[in-house]
């Protein structure tokens, strides 16, 4: 088995007040170290397991891992490589804050084996950084950017939010045009969702925030597309750019629905059909580990009719859509036989495109995404 | 052996509770019901007699019930004590009006802090109608804002009610329990009824029971009723075998007999509710008696609105339910009725607004089908030019402007209670509703009576609620239907993508119609979801737009990441979208929700 490895840290220096991921402000270091005890452990457990699975990616993921020192991220990797089998050539990604960064940790990361690097730049405008709450500001992601060039990274990601509070298409144009200037090889775009439990979501309640319209939001988004189309990048998946061969492979495997194990608190995993999560609240991860537990709050066996669900709405936000061969050999089913109904309506009303291969989404499909996927769900 | 326990019809005493809303008529129930035993610790339940869901959460009482009190007075004697438990809501006096039919007495509860309220006139006057004997409480005199001596007051200023017949009460601390008890004892006449004469009782209520079919509720006139025997009612010829006579205690018990004086319930294989008509006697087949007891008037439905399933594939579980509903409830109106729009459904009538929103509530929480409600409306009559007259409740149904000689519509009598100091407020808002003012007088210094007359279809839509806040909840309401009067009134017609929805057409007062067309848009603009392409909306009078708008097109709906772990429940998501999605109705080629024709009553 092929299998994607996903290591959670749920640390950061602070709170964002818009980010509703499983991540909490760092209080002391000791959280750290108890963390990474617990994290070992949870490895070991699955090591028996999953002797025989190869593993194509790994991805370091939080929170902000690079919260870590580059030390502690060296041993997990190593410790990975002792207990997993691990691709000679896989893609290890490490997302970083620019603000946590500096030469040595960078020369660190890469000789841990780490050979992709996501910057969450997320703007660059200082203004809107500081509105987002982040620790760095525009300098500071030209900075880590360069050095890490410099060190040696040879694959760096840039994430990019957009439709800011108080952003106008040109704000977010200008912030495009110099995440594209410095040169990156794999762009991500994300709009800001406004999510419950968070600051932002209060503040939207009380009407504090001033969102851009919809229709700014189309222009933003379709602007980038075109821009990014313009400076060689391939529109790959909905929120994802690349240059030539520099797609995020890790990514997907989620895309192509396989499977991949997560390792951490709030982890996701996706093995033999069961998906499931582990506790999020790291007191209570750490806890059920050292009690020789498996972490796992909880989890379903998907049923082959909602793998097949899930197969069609993670395959279509893939440029290459889903291949009619790939998805009777995984099934054993023709796609058409089962979804031709959904695929007729999606196709008339111009959303999907269908050619002897495969399933697309058109440009408009591409915007009204979850109308399509509506289609094919229960 | 309590449950063969009889007693002289002297010794039975059949009383009411009445009271405004919230008043604690319910409360004052359940220490009655534990005083005397009816219910021990273990079975007590905040307000007893309240079983149905719906009546828990809207904190009033649906259906009357019937319960049997053993009580032993402080005279020595056993006494058997039946409290017939009726509504709050200005919406079921027929209700009220049904259960005191089969009193001789009522205990009238008036709140300690809020004092006379409109309910507490009207509920007066209905008992004093019903000849009954009342016993006035004063409840909650152990809140901090409590006047009793003020609410004494009111009482004598606003009735005969005499100072020293006024019994202070706090249901919650169980003050004043023993007091009633024995003021219901000494005070309400028993009973005027022979055990010796022909069966005679009055059916006051029934409910439909899926095991044991029609529950009839009634009092025992005169005569003797048990199994075995053979019954009819008066209005009928058909004969039926009593299978079961009981009580309520307050679950129901069987017993042997029922006789003169008493109430309980008999079961007797009645296939249908429509057997047995509230208000009907039911004699001896065998020993008819020939005279019938004075019965109740008819009860007939002032609000009306199309009931339609979201899913037509509905229809059918609706009708049932409707039916089901009718078992239980004579004063529910309902009709075949078919809509471009909307396809089959029911055209229906109900007492009042309240009404109409609890049997939708019953429709979606206990029979599960989701629900498209059209605006309430009245019952119009037009005369047309060529003579004929029609009663319409149904606006697709009214005719053209051009054919019609005289619209007339039902008017009421209002009557307001209210603080002094809210007068501006309450006056403005019942001239805004064309109200003519008829009479005001003061109940005590602080405390108003208004009456004024007002076209019914003015206060079925948020009248009582826009009432409630600006007087800060202390203003209430009671009216009566006095009749029909001539108005200007025009049909608006809304129509989404070009297209006419039936559904959301409404009969209003001329003067008001471009105003309301206008915000009817506007909302609809904000609760239709963007389609794929522009939606235009219109408002029309005769085809003339006086209103309109536009829904943009959908450009964007997608969801930014989507990772590993958020797959499962972004399709989730997406699943609970699509259930959504169902519970829209389609017009034409557009989806609108549901709320779109309730959001509309809200305007």
């Amino acid at each position: 088995m092929e299998l994607g490895l996903y290591l959670h840290f749920p640390f950061c220096i602070s709170k964002c007040p818009y980010c509703d991921f499983n991540s909490y402000q760092l209080k002391d270091d000791n959280q750290i170290s108890s963390y990474i005890s617990a994290f070992y452990q949870e490895i070991t457990a699955y090591s028996q397991k999953l002797k025989k699975s190869n593993i194509k990616t790994i991805y370091l993921g939080g929170g902000t891992p690079t919260i870590l020192s580059g030390v502690q991220i060296y041993n997990i990797l190593e410790f990975c490589k002792d207990k997993f089998t691990i691709d000679k050539n896989a893609e290890i990604t490490i997302e970083a804050n620019p603000g946590t960064l500096d030469g040595e940790k960078i020369k660190i990361l890469i000789e841990s084996g780490i050979n992709r690097l996501s910057l969450g730049a997320q703007s660059f405008n200082d203004l809107f950084l500081k509105k987002l709450g982040r620790i760095h500001n525009t300098q500071d992601i030209i900075d880590s950017y360069f050095l890490a060039r410099e060190i040696g990274f040879s694959n760096i990601n840039i994430d990019i939010m957009f439709a800011l509070p108080g952003q106008t298409t040109e704000d977010f144009q200008a912030t495009l045009k110099k995440a594209v200037s410095l040169k990156s090889d794999h762009l991500s775009l994300y709009n800001l969702t406004i999510k419950p439990g968070t600051e932002y979501y209060e503040n939207y309640k009380s009407n504090i925030l001033k969102l851009p319209s919809e229709d700014e939001e189309y222009d933003m988004y379709h602007w980038a597309i075109k821009f990014l189309k313009e400076n060689s990048f391939e529109h790959y998946e909905i929120a994802n750019f690349a240059r030539p061969h520099k797609r995020s492979l890790h990514n997907l495997n989620y895309w192509q629905n396989q499977p991949y194990l997560g390792i951490g608190a709030g982890a996701y995993s996706f093995i033999r059909g069961y998906r499931y999560m582990n506790f999020k609240d790291p007191a209570k991860y750490i806890k059920e580990v050292m009690n020789d537990k498996l972490p796992i709050d909880h989890g379903e066996k998907l049923s082959l009719r909602n793998r097949m669900i899930e197969t069609i709405i993670l395959g279509l936000r893939i440029k290459d859509g889903v291949s009619y061969k790939k998805y009777k050999t995984r099934f054993g089913i023709n796609l058409n036989d089962i979804f031709s109904k959904q695929i007729d309506k999606l196709v008339n009303l111009g959303l999907l495109k269908k050619d002897d291969c495969k399933i697309k989404l058109t440009n408009k499909g591409i915007f009204l995404a979850n109308i399509v996927f509506r289609e094919f769900v229960d | 052996m309590l449950e063969d326990y009889h007693c002289n019809i002297e010794n039975i005493r059949n009383f009411s509770i009445i009271a405004h809303i919230d008043h604690g008529k319910s409360t004052i129930a359940d220490r009655l019901l534990e005083f005397t035993g009816t219910i021990s610790e273990r079975e007590k339940r905040e307000q007893i007699l309240d079983d149905m869901d719906l009546e828990r959460e809207k904190g009033i009482t649906i259906k009357s019930k019937a319960v049997r009190l053993y009580y032993h007075s402080k005279d020595g004697n056993e006494y058997i004590l039946n409290l017939i438990d009726t509504p709050g809501h200005v919406d079921f006096s027929y209700e009220v009006s049904r259960s005191l039919a089969a009193c001789e007495g009522a205990l009238l509860v008036v709140d300690a802090s809020q004092g006379v309220q409109a309910q507490t006139i009207a509920n007066i006057n209905l008992a004093l109608k019903s000849n009954l004997k009342i016993i006035p409480i004063i409840n909650k005199i152990d809140l901090t804002t409590a006047n009793p001596d003020r609410v004494a007051k009111e009482l004598q200023n606003i009735s005969e009610i005499k100072e020293e017949e006024i019994i202070l009460a706090s249901a919650k601390e169980g003050i004043g329990t023993s007091d009633i008890l024995e003021a219901i004892v000494n005070r309400i006449p028993s009973p005027k009824g022979s055990l010796h004469l022909p069966l005679r009782a009055l059916i006051f209520d029934s409910v439909y029971n899926s095991y044991k079919g029609t529950i009839v509720y009634v009092k025992v006139v005169d005569g003797v009723i048990k199994p075995g025997m053979f019954i009819q009612a008066m209005s009928n010829d058909t004969k039926y075998e009593v299978a079961e006579v009981g009580i309520f205690r307050p679950k129901m018990q069987t017993i042997k007999k029922l006789t003169a004086g008493e109430v309980g319930y008999i079961i007797a294989g009645f296939k249908n509710i429509k057997d047995t008509h509230v208000g009907d006697t039911i004699i001896d087949a065998s020993n008819p008696s020939r005279e019938s007891l004075p019965g109740y008037k008819k009860v007939t439905p002032l609000v009306f609105c199309s009931i339609y399933p979201i899913d037509n594939k509905e229809y059918e579980n609706l009708k049932i339910a409707l039916e089901k509903l009718k078992l239980n409830d004579s004063s529910l109106f309902s009709e075949d009725e078919t809509s471009e729009a909307l396809g089959f459904g029911f055209r229906c009538g109900f007492l009042g607004l309240l009404h109409m929103e609890i049997i939708q509530e019953r429709l979606e929480r206990e029979y599960y089908i989701n629900l498209i409600a059209t605006t309430p409306s009245v019952m119009y009559q037009v005369t047309k030019k060529n003579g004929e007259m029609l009663k319409i409740s149904n606006p697709s149904s009214f005719p053209s402007r051009n054919d019609i000689e005289k619209i007339e519509e039902p008017y009421v009598k209002v009557n307001i209670i209210t603080p002094s100091k809210c007068i501006g407020a309450i006056m403005d808002l019942v001239q805004e509703r064309r109200g003519i003012f008829k009479n005001m007088e003061y109940i005590d210094e602080k405390i108003l009576k208004l009456d004024y007359h007002l076209p019914l279809n003015e206060i079925i839509i948020d009248f009582y609620d826009k009432l409630k806040s600006i007087s800060s909840g202390y203003a209430s309401l009671d009216y009566e239907i006095i009749g029909y009067q001539s108005s200007d009134l025009a049909k608006v017609d809304i129509l989404v993508n070009h297209q006419l929805v039936d559904a959301l057409s409404f009969i209003i007062y001329k003067d008001k119609a471009y105003t309301r067309a206008r915000k009817i848009v506007e909302k609809l603009k904000e609760i239709i979801p963007r389609q794929m392409y522009e939606v235009p909306l219109q408002a029309t009078i005769e085809g003339k737009i006086i209103a309109r708008e536009t829904i943009k097109a959908l450009k964007k709906d997608v969801l930014a990441k989507c990772y590993g772990g958020d797959i499962t429940r972004k399709r989730k998501l997406l699943e609970k979208q699509k259930a959504g999605k169902k519970r829209m109705k389609k017009i034409g080629k557009v989806e609108i929700p549901q709320e779109a024709f309730l959001g509309i009553l809200k305007i």
